[in-house]
């Protein structure tokens, strides 16, 4: 299976949506992220922004960047990954309901609070009729979104697929999971994400959307060439002969990667598997992290997939995502290697066209 | 009633989230849906609700729905008329 990136549009905590490529990155010092908002006005009519959620805003306007980058107007499909959906919406009519009894309720907040408000929103607004799907999988739903659109170009029934991945975060929900153990008890300096060597991690969010095709084309980011996912792994080695198979059924082997893109978010309770990988698999590989810039959700794959897909295509690899100083040369060959809470674990290969 | 109507105006820029619109912009008179302030079906759900919720008065038949929904004014009447203002 492989499928080429013709387009890709992402708002996030950096100022990605304006074609930055994290030439002015944007630090925190704060354990929550959240997305630096366009000027939405810009991207969306403003009698339906008015009824648009934050995460709404952020997946159609994606949605709409992308589309324009890519220069493609009509998708054969539209498919989204997202591990809460609308959360802020569903928030707000579960506190209505509790608020008001269960009585007068309005319709906006729950009819905008399913997961695929923003796959139906993107189709209604271009008009698509086409194949229209939301990938619901906790840390696979990116991944789970990305499969069926490679199957979709792979078996022919589709030629350019409108993909994305969105998770908002909310006070509400960094709170609960907070609980859980999830984030940093102590405020960090976002950039300095690796350095404290405590438990948790910070919390982010975002939106990335990605036009695929099957047509190789000089505007083409880079070739999405092999997915694989693995569940709940038993032990570090397991993961460790997970990418060597993987790698092997895609004719390459760790020496052929030119630079390895880790899911690192300095949680010491499960960044060991990364730094078993860089030991026995690729020492001599250059490595670069990406959660200090977006933190992590659900869908923080997607961003992992358009750092490398810019990379291939812009030949750079900016400072502030190079992990240690092994040398670099031309970028050919991206692994991205990524799990959530050491629970769902995604490998994707991405190349030079 | 012209209390009424200004608190109405608030309530329904708030209700609806009608960004960058401000209570002077609305006309007592001017049409909520169509081609007035452009409000729809969902719109109109949302306000029998700002009704029940705010002035305890329900709205059952639709083509009564209507009428009432035409204006801010007609909405401040039809409070008035039914006392709960």
């Amino acid at each position: 299976m492989k499928a080429y990136i013709r387009g890709i549009g992402q708002i996030s905590p950096q100022q990605t949506f304006a074609g930055d490529f994290l030439d002015n990155v944007v630090e925190y010092n704060t354990n929550m992220l959240f997305c630096i908002d366009p000027v939405y006005k810009e991207f969306i009519n403003p009698l339906q922004l008015r009824r648009m959620s934050r995460t709404l805003r952020m997946g159609v306007t994606a949605a709409k960047i992308c589309l324009l980058d890519s220069g493609i107007e009509m998708p054969d499909a539209v498919i989204t990954g997202t591990g809460f959906g609308c959360i802020e919406d569903t928030e707000k009519f579960l506190l209505a309901m509790i608020n008001n009894n269960e009585q007068q309720l309005t319709p906006t907040a729950f009819m905008q609070s399913t997961h695929n408000t923003i796959s139906g929103q993107v189709a209604i607004m271009l008009k698509c009729k086409e194949y229209n799907s939301t990938y619901v999988n906790r840390g696979f739903s990116f991944e789970t979104a990305l499969l069926d659109s490679m199957m979709l170009i792979e078996e022919g029934n589709a030629h350019k697929v409108l993909l994305g991945g969105f998770d908002e975060n909310s006070i509400n929900l960094h709170v609960t999971t907070e609980r859980l153990g999830h984030w940093k008890k102590e405020k960090i300096n976002s950039l300095q994400l690796l350095e404290n060597k405590t438990a948790g991690t910070i919390s982010g969010e975002g939106a990335t959307f990605f036009m695929l095709t099957d047509k190789e084309d000089e505007n083409n980011y880079a070739l999405l060439k092999g997915l694989s996912t693995l569940y709940k792994p038993e032990s570090e080695v397991q993961v460790e002969q997970h990418v060597a198979d993987f790698l092997k059924r895609n004719n390459l082997s760790a020496s052929d990667i030119d630079l390895v893109v880790y899911g690192l978010n300095g949680d010491v309770r499960t960044d060991g598997v990364y730094y078993h990988l860089r030991d026995k698999l690729f020492a001599e590989t250059a490595g670069a992290y990406f959660k200090h810039l977006c933190g992590d959700y659900y869908t923080s794959s997607a961003f992992a997939l358009w750092l490398s897909a810019n990379v291939i295509k812009k030949q750079d690899v900016p400072e502030v995502v190079r992990l240690g100083k092994a040398p670099l040369g031309a970028v050919k060959n991206i692994l991205i290697v990524n799990h959530y809470r050491d629970i769902n674990y995604s490998f994707m290969l991405v190349s030079q066209c | 009633m012209d209390a009424l109507i200004a608190k109405l105006k608030t309530q329904i820029i708030e209700q609806l989230n009608l960004e960058g619109v401000s209570p002077e912009d609305i006309s007592p008179d001017d049409s909520l849906f169509g081609e007035g302030l452009g409000l729809d079906s969902i719109d109109a759900l949302e306000l029998i609700v700002l009704l029940e919720k705010n002035y305890g008065l329900k709205i059952e038949n639709p083509a009564e729905g209507k009428k009432i929904f035409a204006t801010i004014r007609s909405i401040a009447e039809y409070i008035t008329a039914h006392g709960k203002a």
